[in-house]
């Protein structure tokens, strides 16, 4: 034990520099890990967040106004009580649009609990009275900014002009539009002006709680109901919300994105094991006489065995607890926020995840130090006085490529990739893995870079949808015919619709007519041409268990169609469970023209915002105008964390190359000195060196990008298909990106190992031609013939 | 004896008894002492082969003494010897024939002589390095002496591990 | 003999063998060696067995490579007594080295037994072979094959921390052997700063480290001049002094000439094996020297 704490600490004392690499690697691939993670759970799940940064409170109850609430803080389970503020329903006008609200009378000085965010412009001033701040996620979808002027009407009719000077996030309530009413905080004076009434007003009370878990929380707001709203027939408790709702609310069902981050954990969870095995490997390599001569000092195998996965272990705890730091940094810098306040954040993970992943690391790093250190504690003790002689010789083609006069240094370069075998796979494998998980990452970023691109490739060529509201239709048509921006328009009409046969609705979609389709991305079979045909997503045809080619026959809109599924759709939309077919086919079955909407297809380069202002311009706001919802709007964290994720990959890369780069050269340094005294210049023998460094790289990268090439669309598309987009949304790398790749690599390999060849090289002592090779004879004695 | 005493003579003239200690001087151990009568009789002849001449020197208390001196015919031959290399040693001439003849007579094996040889040597060895250990350090030219039959006795052993590996 | 290093067991062992002391002047080296008196003979049948510290029968090593096996060691029985030092001389490629490997535990015999302190230890697992090495073999190659990451002091001590001694008791032992190699003040230096001669003393600190019974030395002076040499045999003479049993490897005559014994491998095989008889009655000084060489 003595002895091996001994050799430990001597080997990694001499050793500082690679063990420094692998503990940053552990440590990057850990930083790295937690951001995605965290950023990942941030955007499926901002309520954590919000939760923390306004201070929320776990309950929120909504009294009568009036309500003497100071026993609250008596109860049982209680912990605090936050200040009451007086809470009114009200709507907000925009032309044809009214929107529910709940204006929340609050001061300019923030209260202690559940304190609004302010994301954008500022809170409330004493000094603006008919000032107002605005959720965020209502304000984006009412369309609201910072300096706008908003009508607001109180139930009695009252109208009120209010300045929006401020956007603020709250954990009070999920996003509109899954959580109605939106929210308006403004002064009370505001609000006694929208509603002058006090008995239409609420008052609200946030508590925080003991224990928050879901049973406390229940027990806590059963008591309070039975308090308040006793026998008597005055409930005073109008209404409750608890945080477990809120955080439901806006945990995001969004399956893609939780796919993402599953795939991310996998890249991470193979390359970090591929490097730390790589280094390990490479060091055994490096060290084998060393063991070997432990092995005759005494040594046991499995001594070897475990002080080699010890010392790892250590070097991976430590990456580890290095990592959980670095990112700890990171993530508390305002550094990773985003600017423009959208709840997409990073949720802090809890405590068992951080556990999670530091011991998880550290299992990995012995994981894949197993291998290598088994096979160390295989090394014959006799390794240490036999030299294993330098194998290879020229081969045909090198002594043909110098018989041509190719540069020597080229073809020694290329020789020594035939020659010494192990280094040369541990090289091409250690920068492989790599190349495959960053040619994955690349590929999940273009396709998400095409999703927002070019939305036509995923079935959303409409930017817009205009539903005609307060005008007639023929009117409303005119305005969107004339409308110079709009390329093409598909009346269509949406119905939720019971599965045949099923628990379960889908959505069944009539966009164009049979001979003029809407322009689906159809990926397999072919776009209807029939009344009686259809398309349909990956998720209805699952939800079916159905294929291309089955007819089906839903009952929609009351009346019961026969449709033939010829083709499949890239279909983004609820999940992919969606029926599509033409507005001839309802006709056809008999049913009823239904109220139709516009899907607008706008010329290139036109925006959807400017579309939506100029129609709704065109139409004095009687217009409605819905923009499409992205799918990739809420991926954009995943290009952060694939950014993170292939910097990290790029960094462990680099590690296994200088790693089998230093191995090449210790390996190498005895021969330099041959080479050099066979007549190559120090040139040269670096050439020799950078060019054997740049073969196996080139053949790594580029093995690792094919890898990565096959296997990433097949990834991508296993994904879209179990999201329900479908199979088929993966985009390819363009050649240009892979040359780009390809280029950057090499210049890479070849810069490190001229860094580290110059080093060995310049070493010109004649100290390398002395190598342990066994003179035949003694040596004479005559050499010395005086006495000391 | 003669070339060491001419040696010495070309020097400066001497009689007998100081060429004998300058001898005893110069080469310390690694040189057999001479005796004195020994001496003589090669100056004799020496002196008869016209290389020396000499004469004698009256002292006052003891008998006259004989002084000898390099005549220019001594020199001649001196710087004859000096010029002159030296044969190599000769290889163990009769242990070698005894090798190859030996087996012949159906006497002995050769791995059989081989090994006896070796140990011979091997004692020689052990020997010559004890006298090394006991050698005066300031006696350069005794260990020069042994160091050179130390090489010759290695030598003599590699040869025979040729032989061993040749003939077996 | 334990196979395993309890913490319990006393350090040094207690089973190795009582120090004889020195014989001769030891030091300096100057002195004259006296052939020793009980070296034991081949051919001393009337010995008991467990007089032998090693003993082989039947040694068999066969390489198999690429479908061709070839015999470097084909049957040998030799016996080495407590305390004895024995040199194997051979043409190159006779398996001497391949022979010690194999008597050492560093490779495992194909077949025949090695006794080894009158227990059988051919049959012996890698560990098994490790931990019989920590106390009771110590090994000093040509190469010196020094721990290129750990100071000298480190290479020095590590037997003894691995052979259970406490860093004290090690640190103390490493200084006892490295003042008497005259190498105490290279302790904290690193192996690749010292001269040949210095690397191949402090590899033999190493071997001695826990005073192994039996000390395997594979040409030990093949890459050093003769004064190192001298250094380095001086150092081996006093080891054995002290009832070290020494198995050593050499090409070198001198170097072997030191033995009580020598043996001659030739082909795998034992040629010869016998004792070193003082030198020829004649040679009584050195002007007996000239006539030797005739």
């Amino acid at each position: 034990m003595r002895g091996t704490l001994r050799w430990a600490r001597a080997d990694l004392r001499a050793r500082r520099g690679q063990a420094l690499l692998t503990v940053g690697v552990i440590a990057g691939v850990v930083a790295a890990l937690l951001i995605a993670t965290m950023l990942l759970q941030g955007a499926l799940n901002p309520w954590q967040q919000l939760f923390a940064r306004t201070r929320g409170a776990d309950v929120l109850i909504y009294f009568q106004n009036g309500t003497n609430t100071s026993e609250l803080s008596s109860l049982p389970g209680v912990q605090a009580v936050g200040r009451p503020y007086q809470a009114a329903s009200a709507t907000l006008e925009q032309g044809p649009v009214k929107s529910p609200v709940q204006l929340r009378a609050l001061t300019p000085v923030l209260p202690a609990m559940s304190a609004p965010l302010v994301v954008a412009g500022t809170w409330l001033r004493a000094s603006q009275r008919d000032g107002a701040v605005l959720e965020a996620s209502f304000a984006q979808a009412v369309h609201v900014g910072v300096g706008a002027r908003i009508l607001v009407d109180g139930i009695d009719g009252t109208t009120v002009w209010m300045q929006v000077i401020g956007i603020a996030d709250t954990a009070d309530q999920g996003f509109y539009p899954q959580w109605t009413p939106g929210l308006i905080w403004v002064q009370p004076g505001l609000l006694r002006q929208v509603e002058p009434n006090p008995s239409e007003t609420q008052e609200v009370v946030g508590l925080r709680l003991d224990d928050s878990s879901a049973v406390a929380t229940s027990q806590v707001v059963q008591t309070i109901w039975n308090l308040y709203n006793g026998p008597t027939e005055n409930s005073a408790v109008e209404r409750y919300s608890t945080w477990q709702q809120v955080q439901n609310s806006m945990a995001s069902n969004d399956r893609l994105l939780g796919l993402l981050l599953a795939l991310f954990g996998i890249i991470a969870l193979l390359a970090a094991p591929c490097a730390i095995a790589n280094v390990t490997a490479g060091r055994v390599l490096m060290q084998r006489q060393d063991i070997a001569m432990l092995k005759a000092l005494g040594f046991t195998p499995g001594q070897v065995v475990r002080m080699l996965l010890a010392e790892q272990t250590a070097l991976g705890a430590a990456g580890a607890a290095l990592g959980l730091v670095a990112a700890r940094i990171v993530t508390s810098s305002e550094f990773l926020r985003p600017p423009d306040g959208s709840p997409v954040g990073l949720a802090p993970l809890s405590g068992s995840w951080l556990a999670l992943i530091g011991v998880g690391t550290v299992l990995t790093v012995a994981l894949a130090t197993v291998i290598p250190a088994w096979w160390a504690g295989t090394v014959s003790p006799i390794a240490a006085v036999q030299p294993s002689p330098p194998r290879g010789h020229l081969s045909l083609i090198a002594r043909l490529g110098l018989l041509v006069h190719l540069p020597a240094a080229l073809v020694l370069g290329a020789r020594d990739c035939l020659t010494r075998r192990l280094p040369a796979l541990l090289t091409v494998f250690g920068l492989a893995i790599p190349m495959v998980m960053i040619t994955i990452a690349l590929t999940c970023w273009s396709t998400i870079d095409g999703f927002t691109r070019d939305p036509a490739r995923i079935g959303l060529a409409a930017a817009v949808t205009v539903s005609q509201g307060g005008l007639p239709s023929r009117q409303a048509l005119a305005l969107i015919g004339h409308d110079d921006q709009v390329l093409a328009y598909y009346p269509s009409a949406e119905f939720d619709t019971l599965l045949p046969g099923a628990n379960g609705t889908f959505v069944a979609r009539a966009m164009g007519y049979s001979w003029r389709p809407y322009p689906f991305q159809v990926v397999q079979g072919r776009m209807f041409h029939a009344a009686n045909e259809a398309v349909a997503g990956q998720g209805f045809l699952d939800l079916m268990h159905i294929g291309v080619g089955a007819w089906i026959s839903p009952t929609i809109d009351g009346v019961p169609v026969i449709l033939h599924i010829v083709g499949r759709t890239l279909e983004p939309d609820n999940n992919g469970d969606v029926l599509d077919f033409g507005l001839d086919a309802l006709r056809d079955a008999g049913s009823a023209p239904p109220q139709l909407m516009y899907s607008l297809v706008l010329k290139p380069g036109v925006s959807a915002a400017a579309a939506r202002t100029q129609l709704l311009r065109a139409s004095h706001d009687q217009l409605d105008v819905q923009l499409a919802a992205n799918p990739a709007s809420g991926l954009g964290v995943m290009q952060v964390v694939i950014a993170v994720s292939v910097i990290v990959l790029a960094v462990i890369a680099l590690a296994n190359l200088l790693t089998a780069t230093a191995v090449g050269l210790r390996d190498h340094r005895h021969e330099v000195g041959v080479l050099k005294a066979m007549g190559l210049t120090p040139r040269q023998v670096m050439a020799t060196l950078v060019v054997n460094a740049t073969i196996l790289t080139a053949i790594g990268v580029t093995s690792g990008i094919l890898a990565g090439l096959v296997i990433a669309p097949r990834l991508i598309n296993m994904q879209g298909q179990t999201s329900g987009i479908g199979s088929g949304i993966a985009a390819g790398l363009s050649a240009l990106t892979i040359a780009e790749i390809l280029a950057v690599a090499l210049a890479i390999a070849a810069a490190a190992s001229l860094f580290l060849a110059r080093h060995t090289t310049w070493m010109a002592d004649s100290a390398q031609l002395h190598s342990p090779t066994r003179p035949s004879r003694p040596r004479a004695h005559a050499s010395s013939l005086r006495n000391p | 004896m003669r070339q060491p005493l001419l040696a010495l003579l070309a020097k400066e003239p001497a009689h007998g008894y100081e060429l004998k200690l300058a001898l005893e001087q110069i080469f310390g151990q690694a040189y057999p002492s001479p005796n004195i009568g020994q001496v003589y009789v090669t100056l004799k002849r020496l002196e008869q082969d016209g290389l020396v001449c000499s004469q004698d020197v009256a002292q006052t208390t003891r008998p006259n003494k004989r002084v000898y001196e390099l005549t220019p015919a001594g020199r001649e031959a001196l710087r004859a010897w000096v010029d002159e290399p030296i044969d190599g040693p000769r290889i163990r001439d009769e242990f070698f024939i005894k090798l190859v003849l030996a087996p012949m007579a159906g006497l002995a094996d050769r791995m059989a002589l081989m090994n006896s040889q070796r140990r011979h040597y091997l004692s020689l060895m052990r020997r010559l390095t004890e006298l090394q250990a006991d050698a005066d350090s300031a006696d350069t030219a005794a260990r020069l002496l042994i160091e050179g039959a130390i090489l010759h006795l290695q030598a003599d052993l590699d040869w025979l591990e040729r032989c061993q590996e040749e003939l077996v | 003999m334990s196979r395993s290093a309890p913490k319990g067991l006393p350090w040094p062992p207690k089973d190795s063998p009582p120090a004889r002391g020195f014989r001769g002047d030891g030091e300096g080296g100057t002195g004259k060696r006296i052939p020793r008196p009980g070296g034991v003979r081949r051919g001393d049948r009337a010995r008991p067995p467990e007089a032998a510290l090693l003993r082989t029968s039947g040694l068999v090593k066969v390489y198999r490579a690429d479908g061709v096996s070839v015999e470097a060691v084909r049957g040998v029985d030799i016996e080495v007594a407590i305390g004895e030092f024995v040199a194997i001389m051979g043409p190159s490629g006779s398996g001497k080295s391949t022979l010690l490997h194999v008597l050492g535990g560093l490779e495992p015999a194909t077949s025949g037994e090695i006794w080894l302190r009158g227990q059988r230890v051919d049959g012996l697992s890698t560990a098994g072979w490790a931990i019989l090495r920590r106390r009771h073999v110590g090994f000093v190659f040509q190469f010196f094959n020094l721990l290129s990451n750990m100071t000298v002091a480190d290479n020095v001590e590590l037997p003894a921390l691995l052979a259970g001694a406490t860093a004290r008791q090690a640190r103390k032992r490493r200084e006892e052997l490295l003042a008497e190699l005259g190498l105490a003040d290279k302790a904290g230096a690193a192996p690749a700063r010292l001269s040949g001669g210095e690397q191949q003393r402090v590899a033999l600190a190493r071997a001695l480290a826990n005073e192994p019974s039996l000390l395997l030395a594979d040409e030990p002076t093949g890459n050093l001049d003769s004064s190192n040499t001298r250094d380095v045999l001086r150092l081996l003479r006093r080891a054995h002094d002290r009832g070290q049993a020494i198995l050593m490897v050499t090409h070198d005559a001198r170097v072997a000439s030191l033995a009580d014994r020598v043996i001659n491998l030739f082909d795998g095989m034992v040629a010869d094996d016998a004792a070193i008889v003082p030198g020829p009655r004649g040679v009584n000084g050195v002007r007996d020297v000239l006539e030797l060489r005739g």
